[in-house]
């Protein structure tokens, strides 16, 4: 009876002793090979391949900036003005060009003499404008400063139409600029302009076509 | 005005650190005998440095037909897009380089232009779709300013090309809605300042070259009001676009 029972145990041992066994050393791609009847000498590749994205080239055909300079608004003096520009670069030749600028007009040489005559309002001084315009870099060259130093540049001339506010009413206008764009580094450029406006009013007593000549100097990035 | 200007400079800004920040590039291997690198986006610019055979350039970015490269030992310059398609990436496939968008099957389109609206100057100025090649959603917004008063003028209409294979010149046909607003700038003051209306249009439209076309429309208007009399408005423009 003893050796009856000791043998079991034994027996019981033996087998979980074997199934640990087992379950610790087959590894789990080994039962998928002999599952699958391929010859467990050869190992499968468990490889994934990595995906390669080709880095997408980034295009800088957009101009954004600010200006700020002098505009001489007929018959009203010469004032401050300063605005915002955005362009969009369409060939090495050619780009489109938005301008939004404003200032505030001074007094006319009649009110300067008779500070009782008012010939616009206080709010109707505020001269507000934008343009669209077309671009034509006509002299795209370079600019030496010293010995070392080569800066890129383009002389453009512009032309287009757009809107003026000014004594409180909204006028048709043309302009006519002639523009240097100078390269500080390849996305940042400063650019100096000389623009004019030229628009129908009859705020002095007749009608007449008037040119408001404005000189700026503005910094604007790429992107 | 002043918040504007504030945002532009904080755009720029922000555009300056994009510029720097960038860092993961294309890297494409020449397989001319030499590639040129210009020392400006520009025909004229001279040629600065060459990349020979078989080296790598890596390009930084784009502005209009040109590509900022720099080669194996550093040197930045400017690569012409053609030089630069018969490049290979380093796999052997062709280089990533986007040909120009095709004229008859192009899909977005944004212009602007002058024209006469109702006798006024008018300043326009729009955006369009293509469904398909002949049939494009069109959204305008245009200003006409004229001595009486001055007009915003919204639209949304669907434009057929006829024949869009045709490359210089080809017709156009349109109709659609839109609304409108007088500003009056000379007594009497209009009855109605804010109408809806619809239109009918005739055009054209012309390749120019690259990404650069021309369009030209005349449109007819009926405005709708309450006072029982329809108004009809004619109006035709010009204009210059982009396509994308």
């Amino acid at each position: 009876m003893e050796i009856r029972l000791g043998s079991f145990f034994l027996a019981a041992a033996l087998l979980s002793g074997c199934s640990w066994f087992h379950r610790g050393e087959r590894p789990q791609n080994q039962v998928v090979a002999e599952d699958t009847g391929a010859d467990p000498s050869v190992i499968e590749p468990q490889v994934t391949r990595r995906a390669v994205k080709t880095p997408k080239i980034k295009a800088k055909d957009f101009e954004i900036g600010a200006y700020f300079g002098a505009l001489s608004i007929q018959d009203f003096g010469v004032n401050p003005v300063y605005g915002a520009r955005l362009a969009y670069h369409i060939s090495e030749d050619v780009f489109f060009e938005a301008l939004l600028g404003t200032s505030k007009a001074g007094t006319t040489s009649l009110e300067d003499e008779f500070p009782d005559i008012t010939v616009i309002s206080d709010a109707g001084r505020r001269f507000t404008y934008y343009d669209l315009d077309l671009g034509y870099n006509v002299l795209p060259g370079e600019v030496f400063i010293g010995r070392g130093r080569a800066f890129n540049s383009q002389l453009y001339v512009t032309v287009g139409m757009g809107d003026v506010k000014f004594a409180e009413t909204d006028q048709f206008a043309l302009n006519f600029g002639v523009g240097e764009r100078l390269l500080i580094t390849d996305w940042l450029a400063l650019h100096l302009d000389v623009r004019d406006h030229i628009f129908e009013t009859s705020l002095t007593g007749r009608t007449k076509n008037t040119d408001n000549i404005e000189a700026t100097l503005g910094l604007t990035t790429f992107f | 005005m002043r918040r504007l200007l504030a945002c532009v400079l904080l755009l720029t800004a922000l555009c300056v650190d994009f510029a720097v920040g960038a860092e993961h590039r294309l890297e494409l291997v020449v397989t001319a005998p030499y590639l040129e690198m210009h020392s400006g986006p520009g025909r004229g610019y001279p040629v600065i440095y060459v990349i020979g055979r078989d080296e790598r350039v890596t390009v930084l970015y784009s502005r209009t037909d040109w590509y900022k490269v720099r080669a194996p030992e550093g040197q930045e310059g400017w690569a012409r897009r053609t030089d630069l398609a018969s490049t290979l990436l380093p796999s052997g496939a062709a280089a990533p380089i986007p040909p120009y968008p095709d004229f008859a099957s192009h899909r977005w389109e944004v212009g602007a232009g002058y024209g006469v609206y109702y006798r006024e100057n008018l300043v326009t100025s729009y955006a369009d779709f293509g469904l398909t090649d002949s049939i494009d959603v069109e959204a305008v917004l245009q200003q006409a300013l004229g001595t009486l008063d001055n007009r915003v003028v919204a639209t949304i209409g669907l434009r057929h090309t006829f024949i869009p294979e045709w490359k210089w010149i080809s017709p156009t046909a349109g109709l659609g809605t839109g609304y409108q607003h007088i500003a009056d700038k000379e007594p009497p003051a209009p009855r109605q300042s804010d109408n809806q209306l619809a239109y009918v249009s005739l055009g054209v439209r012309g390749f120019i070259t690259r990404r650069f076309m021309w369009r030209a429309d005349w449109r007819h208007y009926v405005v709708f009001n309450n006072l029982n009399v329809y108004e009809d408005l004619e109006e035709w423009k010009f204009g210059l676009a982009v396509f994308f």
